[in-house]
């Protein structure tokens, strides 16, 4: 399993954004070792945790530095068919003390880090009629925490642009492969007792970075699995009758 | 996605209007499309025009009836409004046709079913006399045609026992051991399969793309074995997104085409104008046309628009003899046994080449009920595709057939653009009692012959082809009761031509798509000689 995995790895390149620390780093970390081509990006310059990690900074709120940063990409290593959007920011701040600048901010880089990025590599999947999008998300949407407004917003609005994506492009190109992942790594936030460590999780990610099956597009992982959407009683009836019913989909 | 570059050979509407082309083609289907390449390699100077877009060449989307908004359904490549149908008298309906517009028209989707025509579609024999006297071009005269198109499109298959047609140049697959199972089932019943015609290079990684965009050079179609090919000559160009809404007339010539692209209006020049919008849209840009005559551009005969055909198609699901493995979705088989029974025009039938599983079997029912009075009781969907199960799970998968039935040509059966929105084709169709008894008789023929299988016609009410559209300028040598001449050109106007299905005056047995083809070289080596006969061209 692990050899098919590492022959079909062996001609893909994928960038991860933000791979300076935490699970980027380790998703860089696990799919170099699978034998991908492994670009990251980081809005300071960094050391890479592996020397066959190509280190390209970038500020991925800045549309103009992301194209600069993809062309060096391009050049460097060819056309990227992996893109890990795990830019973040959680400015932990109360509504109150938020400025509509501020707000913005957030959106900029947790929504817009994601567009520009998805800019940047989608005419070079299409022209391939093929690549993989993961975008990396929380429930923060549901119910927002206190002093999460525009990370909640900003992640609820990238999960609802996975959506979009897939409306746009899945009927088209079903060899582009949207979803996104909940990794559930978040061990220094308050709210989440039960972080996994990101190199855990990180094995996880990197075998959803190399599913390519088009049934899975537009799909939301949550750590090993897919999380599948509340049906009630008498959906999941009319599934069974209809024999639309599966299990879900397990990352293991 | 702006920064693409733009294809070798795509031209803006400017660039196109200071040029003087040798020939301008209207629409980019496998008519069109064909027609152009050949002028292109006659050395001709060829302007494509088409209405859609270029699209992107690794789409591989179906045709969806299910997306209604006019720019998403533009950028796919699909018809972007609706058709009305008035069929039978009864009220008008809206509907998603199976309609292509962008690069490569509807053959883009198509099945790539490339099925000759037997010597009766196009004269009268002995045995079957032609509804309209046969065509004014005969089947002697069509053949090195039929054979080149079939070289153009890579059309693959065996020979037929029963037509003594010839096999195509190049060997199909070979057969999977549930498919040779399905053949051997379907010889013991006394019918006589053969693999069908599929105009696919097979290159590897080919998923068939039944119905779908081929992302790979490999399904042969308007696109691929046309328009692609015609640019690389160097001497075609492609102008995408334009509509033409007029051909301006005068003095019995096309003078010049209006077109409009992102809102404004523009003019094209052209020697010659062959036009290729197909059956259902190139009638309407005639009936437009009223520059010159109210009754529209070429219409002195009162038939643009008239003899409208569609195939019916008859569905029937077949399973295996017991013992037999389910072959499933196939496209490989067709069979000739049906095609005249007891001197009457039945035609081909094939294996559609979908999954006859479950679900395939409930969406047919569904969409026969919608289609019926059944529509309106409650919950009649949902018990469909419990049936469906049933049956799947008690019998295996089954094999769809589906046989292509000939249509007859009725100047009242027509297609008009609809008053309020010309994009909108108006069809006006009645299926004539003929056509009727006809279906009846091969419904009768098919559970005799199979009367050892357990089947199931998926099909309650005539279900018209409307993917298979034909002879709204039906060709002819009278110009009182036909609008092209023997030549494809238009009996009133010098520099006209048409190539698509528009000139079929009959129907015939087969799929359109190789006669299309075959008729579309036909008419541009007319063209191409015929300006080097003028001194236009140098040969």
């Amino acid at each position: 399993m692990r050899d098919m995995r590492m022959q079909e790895a062996l001609s893909e390149i994928a960038v991860i954004t933000e791979a300076g620390w935490g699970i980027g780093e380790a998703l860089a970390l696990a799919l170099v070792r699978l034998g991908v081509m492994v670009a990251g990006l980081s809005r300071q310059a960094f050391q890479p945790a592996d020397d066959r990690i190509l280190p390209v900074v970038a500020d991925v709120r800045d549309p103009a530095d992301v194209a600069r940063a993809f062309d060096d990409i391009r050049a460097r290593l060819g056309a990227p068919t992996i893109l890990v959007n795990n830019s973040e920011t959680y400015p932990d701040r109360d509504i109150l003390d938020e400025t509509p600048a501020s707000f913005m901010d957030t959106l900029q880089l947790n929504l817009g880090g994601a567009v520009n990025c998805c800019h940047a590599v989608l005419p070079g999947m299409v022209a391939a009629g093929s690549g993989r999008i993961v975008n990396v998300v929380t429930f923060a949407d549901v119910q927002p925490a206190p002093l999460a407004a525009g990370y909640s917003v900003s992640k609820g609005a990238l999960r609802i642009y996975t959506r979009a994506l897939v409306a746009d492009l899945g009927d088209r190109f079903p060899g582009i492969v949207i979803t996104d992942w909940v990794p559930g790594t978040h061990q220094p936030r308050k709210g989440i007792p039960d972080g996994v460590a990101p190199q855990l999780a990180a094995e996880w990610g990197a075998r959803l970075a190399l599913m390519k099956s088009p049934e899975i597009n537009g799909l939301v992982f949550l750590q090993d699995r897919e999380h599948a959407l509340p049906r009630s009683l008498k959906g999941r009836m009319k599934d069974r009758i209809l024999g639309r019913s599966r299990a879900p989909v397990a990352l293991r | 996605m702006s920064a693409l570059p733009r294809p070798h050979g795509q031209l803006s509407v400017a660039e196109a209007a200071r040029h003087s082309w040798d020939v301008i083609v209207i629409g980019t289907g496998i008519g069109g499309g064909l027609a152009g390449r050949r002028l292109a390699e006659h050395g001709l100077a060829v302007l494509y025009v088409e209405k859609g877009p270029l699209g992107h060449r690794a789409e591989s989307h179906f045709l969806r009836d299910d997306l209604s908004d006019y720019a998403a359904r533009q950028s796919r490549g699909l018809w972007p409004t609706m058709m009305e149908a008035t069929v039978d008298g009864g009220a008008a309906h809206r509907f998603f046709a199976p309609l292509g517009s962008g690069v490569g028209g509807s053959s883009v989707f198509y099945a790539a079913a490339a099925e000759r025509p037997e010597r009766h579609d196009l004269e009268s024999t002995n045995e079957m006399p032609h509804p309209a006297g046969g065509w004014p071009v005969g089947y002697d005269a069509f053949r090195p045609y039929y054979d080149q198109a079939e070289e153009l499109l890579s059309v693959r298959g065996d020979a037929d026992p029963l037509s003594g047609l010839p096999p195509p140049g190049l060997a199909a697959p070979p057969l999977t051991p549930t498919e040779a199972a399905l053949f051997r089932d379907l010889r013991q019943a006394g019918l006589h399969p053969y693999r069908a015609h599929e105009a696919l290079r097979r290159v590897p990684g080919c998923s068939d793309c039944l119905g779908h965009k081929c992302p790979r050079p490999c399904k042969m179609d308007g696109r691929s074995a046309g328009v692609e090919p015609a640019l690389q000559t160097g001497r075609a160009a492609l102008l995408a997104d334009c509509t033409v809404e007029e051909l301006v007339e005068a003095a019995g010539r096309i003078t010049s085409l209006r077109v409009r692209v992102a809102g404004a209006e523009h003019r094209l020049q052209g020697e010659i104008v062959v036009l290729a919008g197909g059956a259902l849209h190139s009638p309407g840009l005639l009936l437009r046309s009223t520059g010159t005559h109210a009754a529209g551009c070429a219409n002195s005969s009162g038939w643009v628009g008239r003899g409208l055909m569609f195939h019916l198609n008859e569905m029937v699901a077949v399973w295996p003899r017991r013992g037999s493995p389910a072959a499933g979705a196939t496209r490989a088989v067709a069979f000739r046994d049906l095609y005249a029974h007891e001197g009457k025009r039945l035609g081909l039938v094939q294996s559609m080449g979908v999954a006859a599983d479950a679900g395939r079997i409930a969406d047919h029912l569904k969409g026969m009920i919608a289609r019926s009075v059944l529509r309106r009781v409650p919950g009649l969907g949902k018990a469909a595709t419990v049936f469906a199960r049933a049956s799947a799970r008690l019998f295996g998968s089954a094999t769809v057939f589906v046989a292509v039935i000939e249509d007859l040509a009725y100047p009242e059966n027509r297609v008009r653009p609809h008053p309020e929105d010309p994009e909108v084709p108006q069809v006006d169709y009645r299926i004539p009692d003929e056509l009727r008894a006809r279906r009846s008789l091969f419904r009768r023929a098919m559970r005799r012959t199979l009367a050892r299988h357990r089947i199931l016609f998926l099909t309650f009410s005539p279900l018209l082809n409307f993917g298979h559209p034909c002879g709204t300028l039906r060709f002819g040598t009278d110009p009182a009761t036909s609008v092209l001449d023997a030549d494809c050109r238009a009996h009133d106007l010098d520099n006209l031509y048409v190539a698509d299905a528009s000139f079929f005056p009959s129907s015939m047995g087969v799929n359109p798509s190789l006669t299309i083809a075959a008729n579309a070289l036909r008419v541009a080596d007319l063209v191409a000689v015929r300006l080097v006969r003028e001194g236009r061209k140098t040969g």
